[in-house]
């Protein structure tokens, strides 16, 4: 049995997008086309941000010509069996081909690369993001056609809401039997915001005919700027990538504190030779020797450039605004400016009478007002005494054990070198989180690094471990990933040892 | 007033004789009540029969017109006890709510309801919130239907069937005098399709013209013993022979003829469309219903009508039965009926198709390709069928492993909502009392079970928080925390959990989300809200009625005070005053409010006023990316942007520009001692000659003492 099949569109979005709204409009047109049609959703608690869908069967065949007769329609897509799958949102057009709605046979798939990304992904302490370009890849493999484009950024520029982008994509697929005036028209009758949503439309209509490149976004990186010429000019025989590292974290450690900090730098750097060590070393002590102090903090709250970025982020032309700073130091952070050993001897009575980690000083700072300005302003100054302040002491003692580790590491192999420089990413944030990055990364030197290096587990065995340690400890840094991992690498890595 | 305004669907609620009826399948039941002459409407909203109650609450006018009397009942067995209107009297009405869990609070009224029967027609709209989009336990409302000697119908999702059975249903009951149940799973109410409509009828007796004397006192009409007894023969030995024989005669199950006559198929009428759809998929059928296997709708599900199984098996070897969920209640009947009619027609049903679970399109045509090599019937090529479905299905696992393991996109609380800071602070107050037993409920609050927050030991109904942690508090050292939102409160919660706990004299701690709607389904009015569907404010409060029942240990805490709220928690976990302690988390559901909002701040912006917005925002260079606020927020504003440093990796945090500026991100800044990242900017539109002159006065000072240069 043969006939004309449905035309099936599946819409994958995100609660709030107005993908309702998109599926009436398809609805309106297919309708005023003398279509057939039908939509089904499953709305439900799903509009609050969760991950949802539409599904709309349009049969081909105008209703004058069926003779009373009425199509069958599904309510939900069949795997394979889709013919137009439109998503808001990369991670849920991946999502479509994961439910084998995308075919090589018939699907095109039109997709947003923006992201919007899901707490899981937000919550690590380090990277979570899924990977954007397996996604896209995913995409171009699976599809019979596909377009993907950035549908957010369009949708901006245009002043309209993604849905409207996301209809003139589909009108211009040239996949439903609909022209492209009855989608334009369906706009129309709705009557709502028509302007924004014809202004999406015709951004939709134009990034599918253009066919736009998939260009998935990355932030505009800010280098620092150039400093001292002879500095830099000791970079000129290193390899690359070292090289544009290096130089950057010299320039970065000049503004920080000076010429003969940024030379500290380079020569801490010396112990390393293989260019990929030298590489990563060189990122992450230039990081963790721009350490963040209430000085570097004050810096950065008062920085003219810093107020041209809101101004621009919340839009304000002429409009007078006001900037309030939330700082919340305990006895630790004002301490951190002071002598070691005036420092020490507040820590310790502060100890005593249990303020460490229960007294802090609230705070709301106006950064627009000049009073508030000028206590940022004060504290920034304190900038040259900087080498003299507790912390710098504290911060030198912990890189320096942090380097001696990865120069033993280096001459065992380059990669175990590379896996304890880069444990340096556990060890970020203020206050509690701070605290307890620097005990993760303890717990990892302490129960693998050390061993390794001593040679109590074995080189291959060690590289993985530190890895899985690092890894599992950045996925959950307040929990009890960490202890977890440890246990079961112990576990694994002490059989061999046995039988040794 | 709900989330959304119905005012174009209350237009299509007037359509008259011939007119064609376009929209939802859920605004189609509303529509054939209206033809069916009902005298009142009742229910309790949940996805996804919401709409049902939200356009007739937009529908006001009209529905005084007709005469009908709409209820915004307070809980599930409010609505079902009034359909006690029917016993007595020949009013026909109707209720809704979400089912299974909708079903289970008024399952008290129902066996009261069916046990004398009814003399005007009842009909409970059922939502059947199975599958995809499901937020309730998996369990079919069929059982109730079965144990109370309601009849079911669940229609073919097609409008004007649809329609047909909600007018039909009416008739059923009368003709039977029982309750008649009709079930929509969520995509079925949510299809849309057209159909030619009605009049509306106005109910001979309803407010219009009011019934003259009360019903005279009739034992029979109780629920009550001796009668109970009597109901129960009653129930088998008449109504439900007259149920099918009007269902026979009133053809409510349909037959499709199809040429390969020895097998069949028994469908659900619910899932006939997606049977038709696989068989056109294995080319078995075309896409007008057309199909070489016969098929037997049951758009009345239960009962079974054995004349018409009979029938329809008699010379068959194969037969299908296609029923979702479990257990297989239409496959034991059958195979039943079948056995004491002695025909020896096999029954392939789980089995062919899984037990458990949705039957989605890929599950049914799996199901038939199964079901068709173990018939082998004659005239198709069942190897050409079998291979067919894998090529149709197959390319499923390498889908899978290109795109890699996809975490799931739960619901989340919105944007600036008031429950958020509650779960911060609950999160913070952990951290110095040590994890606490979370008593969880049904509500937007539920959304914390999720990531960032993770948090709730159990979930038993709505409502019930408190009551579910009455056998934990005495067993565990620390007290539980019970979470409830208003709309659980009033639904079930004061009595079940509050009253209960006091009258025990427990111990416990207890937290009352106050939002001021029921917001998970739409932001529907209850008794404490400010409004109502009247206008004025119901005049029921929360922190009065906890008085008056005796709760003694009270606070009422605005819940953006992150700080506040976690003292105040800590002070209740660790107080030696025994009993129930109350904290009420006040602050209104963000979505209504930003839509208030916004219309202010529109009308006062176009009149020159000033207006003051308000974003918050994270200093991309003072952030190291180790997302510590996320983990106490999980705000969708608060994300994450690729670092401006060249020499991190990591990604930062960043606030888009969605935010409503509600404050969390400051509070959650200062509670937990974040960072020093974060910035709250408020831009003056509007602003007054003073407002500008101030600012340019500061910003000339900073200008003089501001850094030329300070890199990065």
């Amino acid at each position: 049995m043969t006939d004309t099949r449905p035309i099936t569109l599946l819409i994958a979005a995100l609660g709030g997008e107005g993908g309702g709204v998109l599926t009436d409009w398809i609805v309106s047109a297919a309708h005023s086309s003398g279509l057939p049609v039908q939509s089904t959703s499953i709305p439900g608690v799903a509009q609050r941000t969760g991950a949802t869908t539409y599904y709309v069967e349009i049969y081909p065949v105008p209703r004058s010509e069926l003779g009373g007769r009425r199509p069958v329609l599904a309510l939900s897509p069949g795997v394979g069996d889709v013919d137009l799958v439109v998503a808001s949102e990369l991670l849920e057009a991946g999502r479509a081909i994961a439910n084998g709605f995308v075919t090589a046979e018939r699907t095109l798939l039109i997709a947003s690369v923006s992201r919007v990304y899901l707490t899981v992904e937000k919550m690590q302490m380090g990277d979570g993001r899924y990977d954007a370009e397996r996604l896209a890849k995913a995409a171009a493999q699976n599809a019979k056609e596909h377009l993907l484009f950035d549908m957010e950024a369009a949708a901006k520029q245009a002043g309209a809401i993604v849905n409207s982008v996301m209809l003139g994509a589909i009108a211009a697929s040239g996949r439903l039997p609909i022209p492209a005036e009855a989608f334009e028209t369906a706009i129309r009758e709705d009557g709502k915001a028509v302007e924004s949503n014809l202004r999406g439309f015709r951004a939709g209509m134009a990034a599918a005919r253009d066919k736009l490149p998939a260009i998935i976004r990355h932030s505009d990186k800010r280098p620092a700027k150039p400093t001292l010429r002879d500095l830099e000019a000791e970079t000129a025989a290193l390899p690359e990538p070292a090289r544009s590292i290096v130089v950057e974290g010299v320039r970065r450690l000049v503004a920080y504190q000076d010429a003969a900090y940024a030379r500290l730098y380079l020569d801490r750097l010396k112990l390393f030779i293989d260019a990929r060590v030298l590489a990563e070393t060189a990122r992450h002590l230039a990081v963790r020797m721009s350490f963040e102090d209430v000085i570097r903090v004050a810096e950065a709250k008062i920085d003219p450039a810093r107020f041209r970025r809101i101004e621009g982020e919340i839009g304000a032309k002429d409009q007078p605004y006001v900037v309030t700073e939330f700082l919340k130091p305990g006895i630790e952070e004002l301490c951190q400016v002071l002598p070691p050993r005036l420092a020490r001897a507040i820590l310790a009575y502060s100890e005593k009478r249990g303020w460490l980690g229960t007294v802090y000083f609230g705070m709301e700072l106006t950064t627009t007002t000049v009073w508030g300005y000028l206590r940022f302003w004060a504290l920034a100054k304190l900038h040259r005494f900087r080498p003299k302040s507790w912390r710098y002491h504290e911060e030198q003692i912990a890189i320096e054990a942090w380097l001696a580790r990865v120069a033993a590491a280096a001459k065992l192999s380059p990669e175990l070198a590379r896996e304890v420089a880069e444990c340096a990413r556990l060890i970020k944030g203020y206050g509690d989180t701070w605290k307890r990055g620097a005990a993760n990364y303890a717990t990892i030197e302490a129960r693998l690094i050390a061993p390794v290096l001593e040679g109590r587990i074995g080189l291959c065995a060690g590289i993985d471990a530190i890895a899985s340690a690092r890894t599992a400890a950045l996925l959950d840094p307040e929990g009890e990933g960490l202890g977890k991992a440890l246990a079961a690498i112990e576990a694994q890595v002490s059989l061999p040892l046995a039988a040794e | 007033m709900a989330e959304r305004s119905f005012a174009k669907e209350v237009e299509a609620l007037k359509l008259g004789d011939g007119e064609t009826f376009r929209g939802e399948g859920i605004l189609a039941v509303t529509k054939a009540l209206l033809q069916s002459g009902v005298a009142y409407v009742g229910g309790y909203q949940g996805a996804p029969v919401s709409h049902l109650l939200d356009v007739l609450v937009d529908a006001q006018d009209m529905m005084a017109g007709l005469g009908v009397h709409l209820e915004t009942c307070t809980n599930e067995a409010s609505a079902a006890a009034m359909l006690g209107a029917s016993i007595n009297y020949p009013l026909r009405g109707a209720v809704t709510w979400k089912s299974i869990v909708g079903t289970n609070v008024a399952a008290d009224a129902l066996s009261n309801l069916s046990s004398p029967g009814v003399i005007g027609g009842a009909m409970i709209i059922i939502g059947e919130d199975y599958g995809e989009g499901a937020s309730v336990i998996q369990e079919r409302s069929y059982a109730y239907a079965l144990k109370s000697s309601m009849w079911l119908l669940d229609p073919r999702p097609d409008l004007p069937a649809i329609v047909r059975m909600v007018e039909k249903g009416f008739e059923l009951s009368e003709a039977s005098h029982a309750p008649v149940m009709l079930e929509l799973r969520v995509r079925a109410c949510h299809v849309t399709g057209e159909f030619i409509a009605k009049k509306n009828r106005a109910s001979a007796r309803s407010g219009l013209n009011r019934i003259d004397t009360p019903a005279r006192f009739d034992y029979a009409r109780l629920a009550h013993p001796p009668l109970t007894f009597t109901h129960e023969k009653l129930k088998i030995d008449e109504r439900l022979p007259a149920a099918q024989n009007f269902a026979r005669e009133h053809r409510l199950n349909e037959f499709f003829d199809g040429d390969l006559k020895e097998t069949g198929i028994v469908v659900l009428g619910g899932l006939y469309n997606t049977v038709l759809r696989a068989l056109a998929r294995l080319g078995l059928a075309d896409n007008f219903g057309n199909a070489r296997i016969p098929i037997y709708c049951l758009n009345l599900a239960y009962p079974l009508i054995p004349d018409e199984l009979k029938q329809f098996c008699l010379g068959k070897r194969d037969v299908l039965i296609v029923e979702e969920g479990f257990p297989d209640y239409v496959e034991q009947a059958v195979a039943a009926e079948l056995r004491r009619a002695d025909i020896q027609t096999r029954i392939h049903g789980k089995g062919a198709l899984p037990k458990a679970g949705e039957y989605t399109g890929e599950v049914v045509l799996r199901g038939l390709a199964n079901f068709l090599n173990a018939a082998q019937p004659a005239g198709i090529d069942v190897g050409e069928i079998a291979a067919k479905a894998v090529r149709l299905l197959g390319h499923k696992g390498a889908a899978i492993a290109a795109v890699g393991d996809i975490p799931p996109r739960p619901p989340n609380f919105c944007t600036g909502c008031p429950e958020r800071p509650v779960f911060a602070a609950l999160k913070l107050a952990q951290r110095e009392i040590g994890p606490a037993h979370i008593s969880a409920d049904i509500g937007c609050h539920s959304f914390a079970t999720f990531a960032p927050f993770s948090m709730g030991n159990s979930i038993l109904g709505y409502g019930m928080s408190l009551a579910s942690a009455a056998a934990v508090a005495p067993n565990l050292k620390a007290r539980p925390i019970s979470v409830m939102g208003d709309g659980g409160f009033w639904h079930n919660g004061l009595i079940t959990g509050v009253a209960s706990n006091l009258f025990n004299k427990n111990d416990g701690v207890l937290i009352v989300m106050q939002n001021g709607y029921t917001s998970a389904t739409g932001q529907q009015y209850m008794p404490s809200s400010k409004a109502s569907r009247q206008g004025t404010a119901p005049g029921m409060d929360v922190e009065s009625t906890l008085r008056a029942f005796g709760v003694k240990w009270l606070r009422t805490v605005r819940s953006y005070s992150v700080a506040k709220m976690a003292a105040t928690l800590k002070e209740a976990m660790r107080t030696p005053v025994q009993g129930l302690k109350v904290i009420i988390a006040d602050g209104e559901c963000q979505l209504a409010r930003q839509r208030r909002v916004r219309a202010e701040d529109a009308v006062k912006l176009k009149a020159g006023e000033r207006v003051v917005g308000t974003k918050f925002g994270v200093d991309d260079e003072i952030c190291t990316g180790d997302h510590s606020c996320i983990r106490l927020s999980g705000c969708p504003s608060l994300t994450v942007k690729p670092s401006p440093d060249p020499l991190r990796t990591d990604p930062v945090a960043a606030v888009i520009e969605s935010c409503v500026g509600c404050g969390l991100c400051g509070e959650v800044a200062h509670a937990a001692v974040l960072c020093p990242s974060f910035y709250r900017a408020e831009v003056i539109q509007n602003a007054s000659r003073w407002d500008r002159l101030l600012h340019r006065a500061r910003q000339r000072v900073i200008g003089w003492l501001a850094p030329k240069e300070v890199a990065a």
